[in-house]
């Protein structure tokens, strides 16, 4: 068992390793530069001329604080954005660019069900999701430390823990659409952009009658400035998230069972 | 028990009735070839019996496996090889990992020794491997766990004269080992040179499944017949006689007078008795009587309309 898993995961550490590294470079770059944007700035004034709309979106409460600039600058945009949109890309292409390539011919003809090969390959995903989960509090907790600030640690290590299903969640977009769609890059635009347009809906709909409709978005369970600025966690989200995402694995397989590749 | 049992199988993609009522079986020990020039339908058959696609209606068993159902056909896939027309791997991997993959999963007792046949450059990326190269990765990993039932589709393409001999005398050796090889061509000289029956397949119907012997003695005999006296085509009452061509063939330095010399050749799949009693009217300067090569047959099959 869990071949499939190993090699893919392999083949994805060079990517995952890269990708760290980048989000951490941001990240030192935005906590380095905290001290002279907080002496030069009240940066909660300037948030207070923010559209609501855009205060909403990100979820921003203060940015006066090292927690609510992290929850601003860097969870809510590399994490809720970049890194969801990274992995409804990635599972997009777990299945399509193998069947559009031909290669799941020669992974089928193996004595492997269908089922394994989805659920191993979305296995895969967890290189990727361990390895940014555990470099990045020691790069914001070195940093800050750097800075002469002191971060809650308990909040940032909250704040990753609860990313996890969270990013699951966009998983699981994208593994439904490598299933459905033949082309890689057709399943890959698609789930990047249901992702991106379910946080857009999800924020657009933010104290509408309409608000119901954000519920069907992942942005909704996971809100980095209520970890990172309030200290609460949304647990029932997390159990919502993970709930979600076994939902369209457990589709997604059933899809791939029955489909003709 | 049939190694390969197909029965009545098709597949209806919309736009194209790939097969069409597709029927035959391929018995144990045996080495099939399954004929037909590109666009037939080979591959669709070959795809859904390994299970890549639903059959439209009909059926089909691997080694006793219904390939309808996924659990049946992954008990049977343990021991079988397969290798597609095309054969695409991880391309940033090198075949060394490609092949280690294969082994954690379905075991690789031959590897080595397949390795010594068919030898891909290991060490390299496989986007760095020729099409023969490839093919000769998906070789190894075909026959590697040392499978009852190889299932190839055009396994010779991509592959040098010397890798297809080689791979020729392989084949063989596997029969007499008892293993069952189902293989797919175009190529007719191969499949004469490999395998014991034949079935050919054309927009997606089966013409005829037959040994390849049965195929030969039905398809007749070469004749050249170089007879001294003018002859017409009108002159060759002859029934059984296909592709006439009537020519003049009086040499210069011939004795005979200019024009009194004619070549006949034709296709003659009648009686051969006949064939001596209608050729004892002339008198022969040359008779040459073969078997009608496999290209001709084919031509049989395809190129009447």
């Amino acid at each position: 068992m869990l071949e499939i898993a190993r090699y893919d995961g392999r083949k994805r550490l060079t990517g995952a390793l890269a990708m760290t590294v980048g989000i951490a470079a941001l990240t030192a770059m935005y906590v380095g530069l905290f001290p002279s944007i907080t002496s030069a700035a009240n940066l909660d004034e300037i948030i207070a001329a923010y559209p609501p709309a855009f205060r909403e979106a990100f979820d921003i409460r203060t940015m006066n604080t090292i927690e609510g600039f992290l929850a601003t600058q860097l969870y809510a945009f590399a994490w809720v954005i970049l890194l969801g949109l990274y992995f409804a890309y990635a599972a997009a292409g777990l299945v399509a660019a193998d069947v559009e390539r031909g290669r799941m011919d020669m992974t089928l003809s193996l004595p492997v069900s269908r089922g394994r090969v989805v659920l191993e390959k979305f296995a895969s995903l967890s290189v990727p999701l361990f390895v940014a989960n555990a470099a990045m509090p020691v790069v914001v907790f070195v940093s800050t430390l750097a800075i002469g600030e002191e971060v809650a640690m308990e909040r940032v290590l909250m704040a990753h823990v609860l990313s996890v299903p969270y990013l699951l969640a966009c998983a699981g977009i994208g593994l439904l659409a490598s299933v459905v769609v033949d082309r890689a890059s057709v399943a890959q635009r698609a789930a990047a952009g249901a992702v991106f347009a379910l946080f857009l809906v999800e924020s657009v709909v933010a104290g509408t009658d309409l608000e119901p409709l954000g519920a069907l978005s992942p942005t909704r369970y996971y809100v980095p400035s209520e970890i990172l600025v309030d200290g609460t966690y949304d647990l029932g989200g997390a159990a919502a998230l993970l709930a979600g995402t076994a939902v369209l694995v457990l589709l997604s397989r059933e899809w791939f069972r029955r489909r003709d590749v | 028990m049939a190694a390969i049992e197909v029965n009545g199988l098709t597949k209806d993609y919309g736009e194209v009735l790939a097969n069409d009522d597709v029927t035959f079986d391929v018995a144990e020990g045996e080495v099939f070839g399954y004929l037909g020039p590109n666009g037939a339908g080979k591959t669709t058959t070959i795809r859904t019996l390994m299970g890549f696609q639903s059959p439209t209606a009909g059926s089909g068993t691997l080694l006793g496996a219904d390939v309808r159902t996924e659990e049946e056909l992954l008990a049977a896939k343990r021991r079988i090889g397969y290798l597609p027309a095309t054969p695409s791997f991880d391309e940033t991997a090198t075949g060394q990992r490609v092949l280690d993959l294969h082994a954690s999963i379905k075991g690789d007792e031959r590897r080595d020794e397949l390795l010594e046949l068919f030898d891909p450059p290991l060490s390299r990326p496989i986007r760095e491997y020729s099409t023969g190269n490839a093919q000769k990765l998906g070789l190894v990993q075909a026959f590697m766990h040392d499978p009852d039932l190889v299932v190839m589709d055009e396994p010779t393409s991509g592959l040098d004269p010397l890798m297809q001999r080689r791979f020729e005398e392989f084949v063989r050796a596997e029969r007499s080992a008892g293993t069952t090889v189902f293989l797919s061509s175009h190529v007719l000289s191969e499949v004469r040179r490999l395998c014991d029956r034949v079935g050919v397949i054309r927009d997606g119907r089966i013409v005829t499944v037959e040994s390849v012997a049965d195929l030969l003695g039905r398809s007749g005999k070469s004749v050249l017949a170089r007879v001294d006296d003018r002859v017409a085509a009108d002159d060759v009452t002859l029934s059984g006689v296909h592709d006439l061509s009537v020519r003049d063939a009086t040499v210069p330095d011939d004795s005979a007078a200019p024009g009194s010399v004619t070549e006949l050749t034709f296709t003659y799949t009648g009686d051969v008795n006949e064939l001596v009693d209608f050729l004892d009217r002339f008198d022969l300067l040359e008779l040459d009587v073969e078997e009608a090569p496999l290209e001709d047959v084919f031509m049989r099959f395809y190129g009447d309309d």
